[in-house]
């Protein structure tokens, strides 16, 4: 998502991105980001509530008015209305992704990978 | 509040992420609007890996599941007129239920009809376009970055779009 939003900013677009992982947001640079801690799949909100998600959508639009240079990120300040534990199993998949099996495997090559560049 | 991007993720995922050194790109793209938003064209983009049932083609499930460490990078051009009944998710990493019930929660054209409605944004484009946000692991943005990024940044820019609202998932 960085990636597209870097992107689309240099080719004169104006974005704003929304996301639950500001962690990466901080770390790669994004124009403008608006945080919110809120289970994956869910950024503007939980599903039917129109308020809510008019909020959030509502907070980031003002960051694209208010922005005046890149790499600002704005904590959302409301919390997700639920536990950890049903956030949890509202956001990850029914069969772990295909990728879960072997990332013992993918991880001894990422560690090594970054040794190498290291 | 300060946002824990780590609150629901899993300790693997977390990990990962700790982990991986990234370079930080300087300096970070930026195009100021250069207008009030209650003027602007907004288009929607987001990266949870919805599809328009009937018009589009699911994302590629069937390779990723033979090589779990690839990830689509093509996407979806969704007209934002679409009966949200017709939106499906196809993402291997997210609960697929809750987007499906309100698509709005990732793509949210309801919301921004709305918004257009009450004049706080002038219009919305005629299309929202949807990526796959899992690109393989290690992630491999260059599809993002040479291909497809740059098709949609050039259909957004051939329909005067001045802004952009992106969700990830």
């Amino acid at each position: 998502m960085p990636v597209l939003a870097r992107l689309f900013e240099a080719g004169g677009i104006a974005t704003v991105v929304v996301t639950n992982m500001p962690f990466w947001a901080e770390r790669v640079g994004v124009p403008r980001t608006l945080a919110v801690e809120f289970p994956f799949g869910h950024p503007l909100g939980a599903a039917h509530d129109r308020q809510m998600q008019r909020r959030v959508i509502l907070a980031a639009l003002d960051l694209l008015e208010r922005a005046t240079a890149p790499g600002m990120i704005q904590d959302f300040p409301e919390p997700w209305p639920g536990t950890v534990a049903e956030g949890r199993r509202a956001s990850e998949p029914r069969i772990p992704a295909p990728i879960t099996a072997q990332m013992g495997r993918h991880i001894g090559k990422f560690l090594r990978g970054m040794r190498r560049s290291g | 509040m300060k946002v824990d991007s780590f609150r629901f993720a899993s300790p693997l995922i977390k990990r990962y992420y700790q982990l991986s050194r990234v370079k930080k790109e300087l300096p970070i793209p930026f195009s100021p609007l250069g207008k009030p938003l209650s003027q602007c064209r907004l288009s929607l983009v987001t990266t949870g890996g919805l599809y328009h049932l009937g018009h589009d083609r699911p994302f590629d499930q069937e390779r990723e599941r033979r090589e779990p460490a690839w990830g689509d990078p093509s996407y979806r051009a969704i007209p934002t007129d679409v009966d949200l009944k017709e939106i499906a998710v196809s993402h291997l990493h997210i609960h697929p239920d809750d987007p499906t019930a309100d698509p709005n929660i990732l793509l949210p054209v309801d919301r921004m009809k709305e918004l257009v409605a009450e004049g706080r944004v002038g219009s919305l484009a005629a299309k929202a376009y949807s990526f796959m946000g899992y690109q393989g692991f290690p992630a491999d943005h260059s599809g993002w970055k040479e291909k497809y990024g740059p098709e949609v940044l050039a259909a957004l820019r051939a329909d005067r779009v001045d802004a952009v609202l992106l969700t990830s998932a």
